[in-house]
Formats: structure tokens, C-alpha cells, sequence
């Protein structure tokens, strides 16, 4: 395997989490529901390890959490579900101009069932306005769905902010933390936040499973209906060798997280000061400071990102781009265009994701591939002006 | 397929791109694509006559915008059309190019796959023998146009004069509508305020006199050029984006943005 670098598109999972995941797909087989010493076995684990997820974002109640088959379907019970039992309160939901694809197409299928939905504008950082957020709260709002961070450009979004004008207001408020779960803490106390979406996979755990925090006496419409597993919230037998693996793996992240965030965000900085230091017309995008540590988003002048991708591939370089080339409708990066950028220059980002594996040898690895590859193609491209080809040239003389 | 799942024929022509550069008098030279829509292609062609003495791609050239298979395309209608007479180099289609290439993904063939399309541009050139056009170094601008939206947004993120406080300014996005050099000058000092400087003019190249256009090729502001401002919209009464025209494409697009400086401006 080369040097890999798209850690927000998917992680290994730890070695101690397969282990322990191991025992409950062939010895402790059980299902929860059912009388038997093995089945007691199978509900105590599902205790176990809901405790340990309960314990990784600080709820006080381990019922809180209801296991799902992952954070997209954690956002579809907790807009969804929210909304369709709370319709007679309030038709209105605001989310962010920026949100996950997945929340994205949730509004709009909210919008087809008659819910108004505004989304809040960000700043050329990719950071909420929360002055506009105050504004747009009206008597018929019911749900503020703001996720903590960007997963695409890594800004972390003002979520104590959020969650004050949500409190004062009486406005449930849902966060997806999937695109910070592995490099920022998470405490629903000290932030209260009404409904949390979580990724096992995005904390190095089996993928296939995610889990909603929902709050003690906060009551949602399930979306998945049968036989009332998950306090009635989530049907169908419990995943629970992926339960267990999304709770270790939870165990192990909350040990460490702050120490891998403090190693991350020094392998982050040497590679944004490296790029734009090397590289004439290069941008970072998103906040200099208020972002992922385990996040760099580029964009180059005059290239286009899929080929840019391409070029690193051949160098045995994983990474990823918000062009509209790479992507399956062909449109920009909606977060880029959000944030201002030309269409054409949202065309030529280069994101880069780091993670646990990640190693200074692979962002020195990085950094001396990039500069050669961006010239290559900026030579070939008609946009690159005449003076920075005579640069590129004289160089090579 | 994926979008990306390329045969090893056109990631050969991405990785080692043949004919590529610029014919300088070229003799035809076709352009299409639009860098918003991620693929530009110029194409340029050098014709001869054969022992028939009829006319022929006797050089052809290529630069490219955009993805793997835009860069693989062109390369590859470059080989295929050297030698042959403007006839038969006219029958090429977008689909003899990607057989060539032991075939596209589906969803590239329209996108990216404007080769062909280049090439006739090229042709079509020569054969009408247009002269190139000619750059004009100054705003082509004659009349001032009614912006929309931008009285009802004056205070609110429309500006037309220079506030005395550029703090107004700080970490905003600011599009600049260039009405001179005193507007050009206020973008470059606006770097000095927040990262995102953008300047509009209806110029085909970078406006202002000498030392200014030079200063602002080595600054961070971003020139749109050949563009005017059409409309400003908002939400909660602040500007929130702006409806541009780019007169290149002859067609309009958005930008969210918090601020625009139209110094003088007269609607």
C-alpha cells in the first residue's frame, strides 16, 4: 500500500477492535431478544459496549444511545423522525448552507413533505454566521441541524453558539459529528445538544454501524419499523459484533484523542506551510486555525482536481478532490461554492485526510511529489499565464 | 464505472500527453469548454499540402483544462489527425476518439469528450480564415447598466465610495467592480484586510495602468475578466451573492460573497 491520505472517506479498523469483534461472530452468536443463557450473554455486551459509547461523548444516560446502521441513517431518524412526530409544533427546520450530503437530501425530501427548510450561510472560511442563524429562528422553527464541523473543508462550526440559541429559543438542536469524531472530543453535557449522529468506522470501528444520541425524554417517529428493538427508535435484531466493535473502538479513541489530535495537527501544519510555501498560487480553504487537526484542504490556480488525483495515484498517493470531474453529478463542491469560491476554482482542490497511520514520512513523501505535479499540469492547461510558464521554465534551466 | 475507471489507453495519453503546446501563427485554432464547467481545450493546427497537393494537418497542438479523459482525449485526436487532409480530419468523431482510446467511462463521453469538437473549431478557422482576435487592453465598457438589488442593499453591503474605516472590511468576501484605478488600488490594499478580494472588469485582460496591472498579477485578488455585475441578491437584507456575466461565455452565475464596491456607481 502507498502513502494513503483520504482517512474522512474511510479508516482502517484497529487490530484490538477486530479481536474483540471476533468472539461475538462465532462463539457468543446470540440475539439479545432471545431467553437463554447464550441470549443473556448477547444483551449483556449490547449493555457493555452501549455504556462504552455512551461514555466516548459524555451522556448520562446509556439508553441515549440507539444503534443504527450508520450515520447516514442516524440523520434520516433524527430529521425525519424529529420532524414528522413534532409537524403540529412547527414546520420549519434550519440546517447550514454546508451540511453532509446526506442531511443535503434529507431537507429536500422534508421540503417534498411540506416542511419549510432555510439554510444558514457561512463565511468565506466555511464558518456558520451565527448572527444569521439568530435570525432565521422563528416561532414555527422546530430543528437545528448543524453538523460540528465541515467534512469537507474541516472548519469547526461555533456549536456552543449553536446550542445557546437553541436552548433560549426552545429549538431542538441535531449535530452529525462524524467528520470530528476522531480528532475533537465530544461532551453532550458541557455542549448541550439535543441529538448526535456518530459513524463507527469514522473512529477506526466495523463499518455498517453508527448510532443517534437522542436525549433522555426526546422522542422521535422510528423510520425503520418491525420488532421494536432499540427502545422502539431502531427495529430489527441488534449488529452486535459491529456494536461491540464501534464500543471498543470508542474505548480506545477516547483514551487517546487528544494526544493523536496534538500529533495530527503537527503533521497538518508542517503540510500546509510546506505546500504553500513551495507551490506559487496555491490557497489553503477553510480557517486557518478553527479547523480538524487531521484536515488540509487545497486548491491550485489554473489545474483541475481529478487530474490532479490521477497524477498522485500514479505516484502511489490516496487522496481526494471536491472537483465536479470526480464526482457522479458532475456538479462542484456545493460547501466551495459556498463559501465563495469560482466554479473554477473549486475545480482544483486537492483534500487532503490524515489519520493514525499517517506518518511525517508520508507528508515529506507528499510535499515532494505535489510541487512537480502541479507544474506538469498547470503547463498543460491553457488558464496558466504566460509569465508563471516562463517561471516554471527558467527553473528547469 | 466510475468516473474514473480509465483504460490503460487514455491513462497513457494522460501521463505522456503527445503534441502538447502551441503552435505560435498557428494556422487555425479552435477553442471550446468553459473552465466553469472544469474542461477548457485549445487546440491549434499547422496546415500543408501533400504529394496531391491536397490541404493537411501538417502540425497540431493542444493545451488542457480538466480531468483525465479531457487531457486523454485531446492528446489522442492529435495523433490521430496529423496527416490527414482537413477533410477527412473533419469527419472525426467524438466517438472515433474515445474507440481510440479502447473506450470512456459513460459519464465522460459528453463532458470531457470535446476533442473532436476542438479540432473542427480549429478547422473552421482556417477555412473562414478569421484573423485571431485581438486583445484590447482597456475596459471595453460603454454604458452603465442598472445593477439590481444594488440601492436596496446600500448599507447593508453595498458600497459606493471607499468607507473611511477599511476595518469595515475584515475577513469579508469583497467583489470590487473595477471603475479605475482608484478601484484597482482599493482591491490591492483590501488584501490587507481579508483573504478574499475579487475584482470584475470588462476587460479581456488585467486592468489598470502598468504598475498597478502588475502589482495586481502578483497579488492574491482574483480577476474575473471579460465580467459584469448584473444583480445583487440577499437574505435577512445583507447581500448574500451576486449574479455575474461572463461575456466570454455569454452566460450569468452566481457567487456568495458579503460584500461589493462600485465606486460611482450610477444606476
Amino acid at each position: 500500500m502507498g502513502v494513503y491520505l483520504d482517512y474522512q472517506a474511510a479508516k482502517p479498523v484497529d487490530s484490538r477492535v477486530i479481536s474483540e469483534m471476533t468472539i461475538y461472530l462465532n462463539q457468543k452468536f446470540a440475539n439479545p431478544s432471545s431467553l437463554h443463557c447464550e441470549g443473556d450473554e448477547a444483551t449483556d455486551a449490547l449493555s457493555e459496549f452501549r455504556h462504552k459509547i455512551a461514555e466516548f461523548i459524555n451522556a448520562p444516560d446509556p439508553e441515549s444511545i440507539i444503534f443504527t446502521s450508520g450515520a447516514t441513517e442516524s440523520n434520516n431518524l433524527a430529521l425525519i423522525g424529529y420532524a414528522m412526530r413534532n409537524k403540529k409544533k412547527g414546520n420549519h427546520i434550519i440546517i447550514s448552507e454546508i451540511e453532509h450530503i446526506s442531511i443535503l437530501n434529507i431537507a429536500k425530501y422534508l421540503e417534498r413533505e411540506g416542511f419549510e427548510v432555510s439554510r444558514v450561510p457561512v463565511d468565506q472560511y466555511g464558518i456558520i454566521r451565527i448572527d444569521k442563524l439568530e435570525r432565521l429562528i422563528t416561532q414555527n422553527t422546530i430543528l437545528i441541524s448543524i453538523s460540528t464541523a465541515s467534512n469537507e473543508v474541516g472548519s469547526i462550526q461555533p456549536l456552543k453558539e449553536i446550542s445557546d440559541l437553541a436552548v433560549k429559543n426552545n429549538v431542538v438542536f441535531h449535530t452529525d459529528a462524524v467528520a470530528s469524531e476522531s480528532s475533537v472530543p465530544i461532551d453532550v453535557q458541557e455542549i448541550p445538544v439535543d441529538m448526535l449522529t456518530l459513524s463507527s468506522n469514522d473512529i477506526y470501528g466495523p463499518r455498517g454501524v453508527g448510532a443517534l444520541y437522542l436525549k433522555k425524554g426526546l422522542r422521535v417517529n422510528p423510520i425503520i419499523i418491525g420488532g421494536g428493538q432499540e427502545r422502539g427508535f431502531r427495529s430489527g435484531s441488534e449488529n452486535i459484533p459491529g456494536i461491540v466493535g464501534f464500543g471498543k473502538a470508542a474505548e480506545i479513541m477516547k483514551n487517546q484523542i487528544n494526544e493523536e489530535a496534538s500529533r495530527l495537527r503537527k503533521l497538518r501544519d508542517k503540510l500546509i506551510k510546506g505546500v504553500l510555501e513551495v507551490i506559487p498560487k496555491s490557497y489553503l480553504n477553510g480557517h486557518p486555525e478553527k479547523r480538524l487537526p487531521h484536515n488540509a484542504h487545497f486548491r491550485f490556480d489554473y489545474i483541475e482536481g481529478e487530474s490532479l488525483i490521477l497524477s498522485l495515484k500514479d505516484e502511489n498517493i490516496a487522496a481526494a478532490t471536491g472537483s465536479a470531474c470526480s464526482s457522479k453529478t458532475l456538479e462542484a463542491s456545493h460547501t466551495l461554492i459556498a463559501m465563495g469560491l469560482l466554479h473554477e476554482e473549486a475545480h482544483g482542490s486537492l483534500v487532503i485526510t490524515l489519520g493514525r497511520n499517517t506518518t511525517e514520512q508520508d507528508i515529506d513523501e507528499l510535499l515532494d511529489k505535489l510541487p512537480g505535479i502541479v507544474k506538469r499540469l498547470r503547463l498543460l492547461s491553457p488558464l496558466t499565464p504566460p509569465d508563471l510558464i516562463k517561471k516554471y521554465n527558467e527553473v528547469n534551466d | 464505472m466510475k468516473s474514473t475507471q480509465y483504460s490503460e489507453k487514455v491513462l497513457d495519453h494522460f501521463r505522456n500527453p503527445r503534441n502538447m503546446g502551441e503552435i505560435e501563427k498557428a494556422d487555425g485554432f479552435g477553442r471550446v469548454g468553459n473552465p466553469v464547467c472544469g474542461d477548457l481545450m485549445f487546440m491549434y493546427i499547422k496546415v500543408g499540402r501533400n504529394n496531391r497537393d491536397e490541404e493537411i494537418i501538417e502540425d497540431i497542438k493542444f493545451k488542457t483544462f480538466g480531468c483525465g479523459s479531457a487531457v486523454a482525449t485531446s492528446s489522442m485526436i492529435t495523433e490521430m489527425a496529423k496527416g490527414l487532409t482537413l477533410e477527412e480530419a473533419y469527419k472525426i468523431t467524438r466517438q472515433d476518439v474515445a474507440d481510440e482510446l479502447e473506450g470512456l467511462p459513460p459519464i465522460k463521453m459528453h463532458c470531457s469528450n470535446l476533442a473532436a469538437d476542438a479540432l473542427k473549431a480549429a478547422i473552421d478557422n482556417y477555412r473562414l480564415g478569421t484573423e485571431p482576435e485581438v486583445e484590447v487592453e482597456t475596459a471595453c465598457k460603454l454604458e452603465i447598466n442598472v445593477i439590481l438589488g444594488f440601492e436596496d442593499y446600500l448599507g447593508k453591503g453595498t458600497y459606493k465610495e471607499i468607507p473611511e474605516n477599511l476595518e469595515e472590511f475584515r475577513d469579508k468576501r469583497v467583489l470590487i467592480v473595477d471603475s479605475g484605478d482608484e478601484s484597482l488600488e482599493l482591491a490591492l490594499k483590501l488584501t490587507n484586510y481579508t483573504g478574499r478580494v475579487i475584482v470584475s472588469t470588462t476587460s479581456k485582460v488585467i486592468p489598470g495602468r502598468e504598475e498597478i496591472a502588475k502589482k495586481l498579477k502578483q497579488s492574491d485578488v482574483k480577476i474575473l475578466q471579460q465580467s459584469e455585475l448584473v444583480e445583487i441578491k440577499g437574505e435577512l437584507d445583507e447581500v448574500e451573492k451576486v449574479v455575474l456575466h461572463d461575456f466570454d461565455e455569454d452566460e450569468n452565475y452566481e457567487l456568495f460573497l458579503d460584500a461589493v464596491v462600485y465606486l460611482d456607481y450610477r444606476g
